[in-house]
């Protein structure tokens, strides 16, 4: 009687634990079967993370992006050369008051559910975004606005508190989407869940942690993509996500790791695709400090590491020797003589600024931030080692490492230290302005104190300069100067690795790790 | 025994509020901050300010233990701070993952370890036996990491070409159908299965030389009764309790075969929250580990009163 009881109790739980774990899961589907070649095409992207959630003005990583961009669009598109081409805006032009832009808006959008996309719309995207309450964490793009007009149902006048030329630019970035008005009326949960925008793609559903699958607009506005569904699929281990694209279980997986392009490569049915980034990694010296504040000294350990061969060992060649402060694909690129290993010079130049040998130094890093950094840091070391220069490496966690290199002046404890940059705005004005001019200082991302007016001056120009050609001529003049006065040890730019079934066309790797199936097809 | 079940029922609050509080405190103690982790990077210091604000982390820790306990009373789990959504939700998707990759890794690890350790000691000293206990000592020492990406490699890639197949046997990562779940479950199993298969032996080695076995088999009771109902029975004892300790430990210990094969539990939901100090996850997370770990103990007490009638609870 006893026994029977046990075995009942005993059997019901676990009969409840197994219902609990079999009710939730989603349709079944063939087990890793690759979407047929005839009929609804699947394509399925094999990514690292899972997204953030699904409000597009609050979620700040490259992945998360990469989904949500298939379903919002932005006013303007940055394309992968680096040219700005009008998307949901038609022209952003100087307006006739002081400091004030039109914005001409595209007629006949529609968002998913059929409210239409206009001027009203505009404005409560970016008043969204501008409202502190909100946390969008790239607000600061547009936080120059002081004003959003409604002119007509498609003309939207914003007034700014001075004039700012990479302002289209900064409204190609993802997190200043255009969501539907529809949706933001009800709120950040309905947000977290929901994407209503005027895409190429409309959100199927999202099983978090699993995947995210898209489908295709019926009415967007342009020519469908030929692709019906989208699947990311989250993928952490890189191992997994190489299996599963060789096997052909996904159509594409990112961030193939460098040891391993070339076997993957040799497969007859994936390609590996190299895409440049727009993250430069960079070792800035605190010019406030000895020895870092005469240039010599840090020219000298410009000379004394030999980038090129960090490149070729700990990243198989998958990275681009700096021979800039950002790298090619951003508006305003010009390349320097990359400073080219030379010990003799190197050593020559620490005597003259009386840096003995022995001379003992910190080096700060972060660890599994960036790709190999922890391993970075220490070719860094041994290669100082050679010039007489004795580097201890310290690390911390990047929450806690963040804030410690950008402690201000008086709490400053930072001789020298890694970290990596990266211009999603793809104009040179985000990628030096923050970093080179001295009103960005700590607890500014100016980690350097760097300061030199001539440079200030350069960039306040460009930066309120309208005209194209003469915005890139007053960038080359500043980056010369950055380049000789040597704040920063210049290392090197990441390089995406993707690798793409064969049977796939027309699939970009964006530089600003966006992933985009819209023009993709299947054969 | 229903007093001694509802006993222990009550002794699980504090075990749950001991729990709860090492939580909160350790987890503040690790430097870093998630105010910054929200905000990103590029943040001002006023925004971090403010969502520290809004977070509740600008209050002075002990009445941010009250909220979180008094929250908790209440069933609220607070909101992630990564993801914005309820941590309730979040676990709530995940865990029936992980029970049941949890549940059918200890059956597969049962299956085969325990029949593995029985034969090991009905055979001891003989070659089965050394080569029981090389598959055992194999099962122990191979990283779960590497076993999962070769079992991935194996299933996807190699046995298909052998077979001439341009297809996977199994999916290699993911979950959702039964053909999912059995590389991650063999992964998983692996060691349980090897640590289960010892015990087995150890244990049954010294319940066969006992004196009743030897009783048994005078009376004529045939050899494989002799092992099983009466050798088995009694030699469970110190298995099960391993088992119960395996599940509380494959309950949280899943992350390296979640990671693998991109399999959503609360393992990963875990390790992840860590690195991003998203706080009301983390805590909501262990708590959960820790209730089950509490449920399961009860069950293997309850357990030990079936195996062994001498076992009385009052």
């Amino acid at each position: 009687m006893r026994t029977t009881r046990f075995w009942i109790v005993l059997l019901t739980l676990m009969g409840l634990a197994l219902s609990a774990c079999v009710a939730p899961m989603p349709a079944a589907e063939a087990p890793g079967a690759p979407a047929p070649a005839v009929g609804p095409k699947t394509l399925t992207i094999a990514s690292g993370t899972d997204i953030e959630n699904m409000n597009v003005h609050r979620v700040t990583s490259s992945p998360s992006f990469s989904v949500l961009e298939h379903i919002y669009e932005t006013l303007f598109y940055m394309n992968p050369e680096g040219e700005l081409e009008p998307l949901l805006a038609e022209s952003l032009e100087p307006g006739e008051e002081e400091h004030t832009f039109i914005l001409k808006l595209r007629q006949g959008v529609n968002f998913s559910d059929g409210t239409p996309f206009n001027a009203e719309a505009v404005k409560m995207n970016l008043e969204y975004v501008l409202n502190p309450d909100n946390g969008s964490a790239f607000a600061f793009l547009i936080s120059r606005i002081r004003e959003i007009e409604v002119v007509d149902d498609y003309t939207v006048k914003l007034i700014l508190d001075s004039d700012f030329a990479p302002l289209a630019a900064h409204l190609s970035h993802g997190a200043l989407a255009m969501v539907a008005p529809s949706a933001l009326e009800q709120g950040n949960d309905f947000l977290a869940n929901n994407a209503i925008g005027t895409g190429p793609y409309m959100l199927e559903r999202w099983d978090r942690a699993e995947s995210v699958t898209l489908v295709r607009n019926p009415n967007y506005w342009r020519e469908p993509p030929a692709i019906d569904r989208l699947v990311f699929k989250v993928v952490q281990e890189d191992g997994a996500r190489l299996v599963e694209v060789e096997a052909g279980t996904v159509d594409i997986a990112v961030r193939v790791p460098p040891a391993e392009a070339a076997r993957v490569d040799a497969n007859p049915n994936v390609d590996v695709i190299t895409t440049p980034g727009l993250r430069t990694i960079y070792i800035f010296f605190n010019v406030t400090r000895e020895p870092f504040d005469d240039v010599r000294v840090r020219q000298a350990i410009n000379y004394a590491v030999d980038v090129e061969a960090i490149v070729n060992q700990l990243f198989n060649g998958a990275a681009r020797v700096s021979d800039a402060p950002f790298a090619p694909p951003i508006f305003g690129y010009k390349p320097n003589p990359p400073y080219a290993r030379d010990l003799e010079k190197a050593r020559a130049l620490l005597a003259e600024a009386g840096v003995p040998e022995g001379t003992s130094l910190v080096l700060y890093h972060p660890t599994g931030r960036y790709v190999q950094d922890a391993l970075v840091a220490d070719a860094v070391r041994a290669q100082l080692r050679e010039v007489g220069l004795e580097v201890e490496l310290r690390t911390l966690e990047w929450p806690q490492y963040v804030p410690f290199v950008r402690a201000p002046a008086g709490e400053n404890q930072v001789q020298f230290a890694m970290l990596g940059w990266s211009t999603p705005t793809m104009d040179a004005d985000y990628a030096l302005y923050a970093l080179f001019h001295s009103s960005e200082h700590p607890p500014g991302f100016n980690g350097a104190f760097y300061s030199n007016p001539e440079v200030d001056r350069l960039l306040d120009e460009a930066r309120t300069t309208v005209d194209p050609e003469v915005r890139r001529e007053l960038y080359a003049q500043a980056i010369d100067i950055i380049w000789e006065e040597a704040p920063w040890l210049f290392l090197y730019s990441e390089v995406q690795l993707t690798a793409i079934r064969t049977n796939v066309e027309g699939f970009i790797v964006h530089p600003n790790e966006r992933l985009i199936a819209t023009y993709a097809d299947k054969k | 025994m229903t007093q001694y079940i509802l006993r222990r029922f009550l002794w699980a609050i504090p075990v749950l509020l001991g729990a709860s509080f090492l939580v909160f405190w350790s987890i503040r103690w690790v430097p870093g901050d998630p105010a910054i982790a929200i905000a990103g990077e590029l943040a001002t210091p006023e925004l971090v300010e403010k969502v520290r604000a809004e977070l509740g982390l600008d209050q002075p820790l002990p009445i941010q233990y009250g909220i979180y306990l008094g929250r908790m009373l209440r069933g609220d789990m607070g909101t992630s701070v990564r993801s914005g959504l309820p941590v309730f939700e979040e676990i709530r998707i995940r865990l029936p993952r992980t029970l049941q990759l949890t549940f059918f890794s200890l059956l597969f690890a049962a299956a085969i370890g325990i029949p593995i350790g029985v034969l090991s000691a009905t055979r001891a000293n003989t070659w089965i036996d050394a080569l029981s206990m090389i598959f055992a000592l194999l099962g122990v020492s191979m990283p779960i990491f590497w076993l999962g990406l070769m079992l991935i490699v194996f299933f996807a890639l190699t046995l298909p070409s052998w077979l001439g197949l341009n297809q996977p046997i199994l999916p290699p990562t993911g979950a959702g159908t039964w053909q999912h779940l059995v590389m991650p479950t063999i992964a998983l199993a692996a060691n349980s299965m090897a640590i289960q298969a010892r015990m087995t032996r150890a244990s049954m080695l010294e319940v066969l030389r006992s004196d009743y076995i030897r009783t048994a088999r005078a009376k004529g009771v045939p050899e494989f009764s002799v092992v099983y109902n009466h050798g088995l029975r009694n030699a469970l004892i110190p298995i099960v309790t391993v088992i119960g300790l395996q599940f509380g430990t494959l309950l949280g210990g899943a992350v390296l075969t979640e990671t693998v094969f991109a399999w959503p539990g609360i393992g990963r939901l875990l390790v992840d929250s860590i690195g991003y100090r998203d706080y009301p996850v983390i805590q909501g997370t262990v708590l959960v580990i820790t209730v089950g770990f509490v449920l399961v103990n009860i069950l293997v007490d309850v357990l030990y009163a079936y195996l062994d009638p001498r076992i009385r609870y009052t």
